[in-house]
């Protein structure tokens, strides 16, 4: 239980910093200064004291999603867990759990778009459903090849018994760490698949959907995009916790993997282009291959196919 | 009370309805049918509930003429369970029925049929359940189908209604003549009609053919991939209490059929079991793509019932594959989560048919298009709506989740089977649950969206307004019940227990229970603190933005000034790349004329049209069909219209007779 909301505190902790890196990384190599790492929360610091411009055409639906959007991600930060001790939530099958809460919060994001009656945020919210449903079995293969490989079906049973010990874990782990950047990426509508400081509504995903938000709800949309970050690399720094460490391994292993993961990020935004719209879906469900592969590189591991 | 009193007191309400509904005064018949259905559903009841928490398995015997012969009506655990659902639904239905038919009054005889109709149907679904000899129950399954068809064609007046009729009408036979053959192969092999000799055939033949049969004959009345044709038909056509009953209990009248056919199998359960989950999947999946992309909502829900009867059929093929590998763990969890399933989709299904219900009552219209913006006209149908979309999407708080979880985790349980092909299959299926549920999430927020959110897309001469109180009751039932099952899982997993025993009587649940029952309580819990962090966290915004200054205005236009309702995003357009990328089973057809070059200003009015084509009836039903009208057309000489060539024909085959007779060939 102390363990658990040790971890949760951690998680949080990165949220508040993990766009400042993002965004400091950015403007680093742009050959700008760039605001201080914590900018971010000050600004979502800002509107939570701000006041709100509500539209008349929307209902009660736009003013309860953004905070169902928080809190069903509060809720599936709490079952991550850290190396082999187990999160707030942890029972057989809490990653099932976990996806469909993840699954809510979007429901909630997308019909609030859709309430505002804008046609740009219809086009937004479209995205946002297909994109995330087809990376919906990315994320349900890797798992369950974990599943298989461990003979656990829990974050921490998973993550608690992982250990590498040949070739083919190492690339597995590097394959499935490589697959959760690629969901969070997704998840969090950044580059190549969206881009979050297209100043085009017409091309937006994620940033049209929130255009009518303000003051609070936009706060807490926000950070709620933080937290997502926050969470995903969690589960890939857990990929790189071997089990038994002891608590003064395991944090600065865990920090160091989220800057890390920050910098990555940074990175890829300030070098790539973003894809064509109608190239994504072709990008997304091809991860769906790459989690395939793990779970052929599982079935060798566990010598079922030679 | 002796069980064989309350096994025939169900008849009763029946009969009472045929002299009582025609007597009552038009306003109360509704009322009438609902006191009728109540008893019918009461006296049912007592027996079920005994049989499920007192283990005690009620039976009685009557003895009927000479074909049929004795008949056992016999009410076990599987039984109890769909009589209980049947019940639930019913009650349900008939209580939203008299808010419904409300405004149908003036057709006085039509509404007489069709309530009396209701209660036989009631009754029939209770019998169907009950019935254990084969000549018994393809009588009493006739009945239903019957009497389901009189309630389908309610507005007969429309072509449309009428073809959606025939259309159910031909296809449920085609399955009787399936069942038929299934039942007289029995009665040839083991020389009795009772369906206990279907085990006894099952216990020395290969059970694959005749199992063939008899799933393909239910098939018909579940919706199993190429035999669903009827149900896009049936559903929109008929009245939204009947859509609700027919898409809540009777296409479950097939599972129950496959169910009480898997209680007799005695070999090649893994082969079944793989097979089944297969077309399961294949039957989920293409369900709901189709539900994407239809626009006319009633169409919609319906394509979502043959999804959910995938997500029925890939726990019941779960639970066979359980009990060939002899892993009792999945074989519970295979189950209880098919069982469990068909108990959740007949709530929420038929919520949202009910829904459906309210809209079209007060708009007149099943093309979603067309509407817009009714969450302020009609606050309580746009929550309930939500909430049914909510659990048919298998998300928490509500009860859809508890069934998805547990077909999850018997998936993940049985990759751990040591045999490869199973393991892949598994991880497919696992991929493929995740797809459904990824489209289902598109489907519902494009329905919720387009229909209840933004501004109105047109007016309407009688402005819709919230539906009337009797209609809101059974509503707000379901969707209580629906919330007590997602935070109460656990409790469910109790009263199951007896069903599941059904399919293996040797098979003790305790040690799955204890594993699962921590953590569906684990489950509950969190769905619960979900609702409370939400209330909570919505508290402190209120308060918080209370205390700010709040200002409303028109939607940011992007810097469009004169938005007008027509430009909002389309239900349509909202899954078009969907149906671009799945193009081979989505077929859309579009009627427009090409603009010329001669046409920089058009002056004709040009129009668009565009539906999707159901890929089974447009591509491989409707070619079969003209194919073997050619093939009939060459026979239409025989049939004439005149007399003499008829009286001819009649002459011949006597001929042919005695000639027949004389050679010794018969």
């Amino acid at each position: 239980m102390t363990m658990g909301i040790l971890i949760f505190l951690l998680i949080l902790m990165v949220s508040c910093f993990f766009g400042g890196i993002v965004i400091r990384t950015k403007s680093v190599f742009a050959g700008r200064k760039g605001p201080g790492i914590f900018q971010p929360l000050k600004d979502e610091w800002r509107l939570f004291r701000k006041g709100s411009v509500y539209s008349n055409t929307s209902s009660f639906i736009f003013q309860i999603a953004p905070t169902v959007y928080f809190v069903s991600i509060i809720l599936a930060i709490t079952m991550i867990p850290l190396g082999n001790h187990a999160g707030l939530i942890s029972f057989n099958g809490d990653f099932v759990f976990f996806a469909y809460l993840l699954t809510i919060g979007k429901f909630f994001n997308i019909i609030s778009a859709l309430d505002t009656g804008n046609s740009l945020e219809g086009m937004g919210a479209s995205r946002e459903a297909l994109y995330s449903m087809l990376a919906e079995p990315a994320f349900f293969i890797l798992m369950a090849s974990f599943a298989l490989l461990t003979g656990h079906t829990s974050f921490q049973g998973i993550f608690g018994s992982l250990h590498f010990y040949t070739y083919i874990s190492y690339a597995v782990g590097f394959l499935a760490a490589f697959v959760f950047v690629i969901i969070a990426l997704i998840e969090n509508s950044r580059m190549p698949v969206d881009d979050p400081k297209t100043h085009l509504e017409l091309t937006m995903v994620h940033e049209v959907m929130i255009l009518d938000n303000s003051g609070f709800d936009l706060g807490l949309l926000l950070h709620a995009s933080n937290l997502k970050f926050a969470m995903y690399g969690a589960i890939i720094s857990n990929f790189f916790l071997t089990p038994g460490s002891e608590l003064y391994y395991t944090i600065p292993i865990f920090i160091l993997t989220q800057v890390l993961f920050a910098v990555l990020v940074g990175f890829i935004e300030s070098f790539m282009a973003r894809f064509r719209l109608n190239h994504n879906p072709q990008y997304i469900f091809t991860l769906t291959s790459v989690t395939l592969l793990i779970f052929l590189g599982v079935m060798l591991m566990l010598g079922k196919i030679a | 009370m002796d069980p064989f009193y309350l096994i025939f007191g169900t008849l009763i309400p029946s009969l009472i309805s045929l002299i009582a509904i025609p007597l009552l005064p038009e306003k109360n018949k509704s009322a009438g049918a609902f006191i009728l259905v109540f008893l019918t559903a009461l006296i049912s009841s007592i027996p079920a509930i005994q049989v499920l928490c007192f283990h005690h398995i009620v039976e009685a015997e009557v003895f009927l003429n000479y074909p049929i012969g004795t008949v056992l009506l016999r009410i076990d655990p599987l039984s109890a369970w769909f009589i209980l659902i049947i019940n639930l639904t019913c009650l349900c239905g008939s209580f939203y029925g008299i808010g419904y038919m409300s405004s149908y009054k003036d057709q006085k005889n039509n509404i007489t049929l069709h309530w009396i109709m209701y209660v036989i149907l009631h009754t029939a679904l209770i019998w169907v359940c009950m019935v254990q000899n084969g000549l018994a129950f393809l009588l009493v399954w006739e009945i239903m189908s019957i009497s389901c068809l009189l309630l389908i064609i309610f507005e007969h007046q429309k072509s449309e209604t009428l073809r959606a009729g025939l259309i159910y009408l031909v296809q449920m036979h085609m399955g009787v003549a399936l069942l038929s053959v299934g039942f007289i192969w029995v009665y040839i092999a083991e020389g009795s009609f009772d369906f206990a000799a279907i085990g006894t055939y099952f216990s020395h033949n290969s059970p694959i053919i005749l199992f063939l049969i008899f799933f393909i004959g239910f098939g018909f009345k579940a919706g199993f991939l190429p035999l669903h044709t009827w149900l896009p038909h049936a559903h929109p056509a008929s009245p939204s209490h009947i859509s609700g009953i027919m898409s809540g209990v009777i296409v479950k009248m097939g599972i129950y059929g496959i169910l009480r056919i898997i209680t007799y199998l005695d070999s090649e359960w893994l082969r079944i079991g793989i097979a089944m989950l297969i077309l399961s999947l294949l039957t989920s999946f293409y369900g709901i793509l189709n539900a994407a992309v239809h626009r006319d909502y009633k169409k919609m829900l319906a394509f979502c019932t043959i999804e959910n009867i995938g997500i029925i059929g890939m726990g019941i093929g779960l639970g066979l594959i359980g009990k060939g590998t002899g892993n009792d763990y999945l074989f519970y969890l295979g189950f209880s989560a098919a069982l469990l399933h068909t108990l959740n989709h007949s709530l929420y299904k038929a919520l949202l048919f009910f829904t459906a219900g309210n809209i079209y009552q007060q708009t007149h219209t099943r093309n979603m298009e067309q509407l817009g913006g009714l969450i302020k006209v009609m606050p309580v149908t746009a929550i309930a709506f939500l909430c049914g979309s909510l659990a048919i999407g298998g998300l928490p708080p509500f009860n859809g989740f508890i069934s998805e979880f547990l077909i999850y985790t018997g998936l993940l349980d049985g990759m751990k089977s040591p045999n490869v092909e199973l393991n892949v299959l598994m991880i497919l299926s696992i991929a493929v649950l995740a797809i459904v549920g990824g489209i289902s999430m598109l489907t519902f927020t494009k329905s919720f969206g387009t229909i209840f959110l933004g501004s109105p897309r047109k007016s309407f001469d009688h402005p819709p307004k919230e539906v009337s109180v009797i209609m809101q009751i059974p509503i707000g039932i379901m969707i209580g019940i629906m919330l007590l099952i997602g935070i109460f899982p656990n409790y469910l997993l109790l009263i199951i227990q007896p069903v599941v025993q059904v399919f293996n009587s040797a098979y003790l649940p305790s040690p799955a229970l204890a594993v699962l029952d921590p953590t569906l309580m684990m489950v509950g819990r969190i769905s619960f603190l979900l609702i409370v962090l939400v209330a909570l966290l919505y508290f402190i915004r209120s308060r918080r933005t209370k205390a700010t200054e709040v200002i409303y205005g028109p939607t940011w236009g992007c810097a469009y000034i004169v938005p007008n309702p027509r430009m909002q995003y389309t239900g349509k357009s909202f899954t078009k790349t969907l149906a671009k990328m799945f193009s081979v089973f989505t077929d859309e057809k579009k009627e427009y004329r090409e603009l010329q070059d001669t046409d920089v200003f058009p002056t004709t009015e040009t129009h668009y049209i565009s539906h999707y084509n159901e890929f089974f009836e447009t591509r491989i039903i409707d070619p079969l069909d003209k194919r073997l009208l050619r093939l009939m057309n060459y026979f239409s000489f025989i049939h004439n219209g005149r007399t003499q060539m008829y009286i001819l024909y009649g002459l011949l085959f006597i001929l042919v007779f005695i000639a027949a007779t004389f050679l010794n060939l018969i």
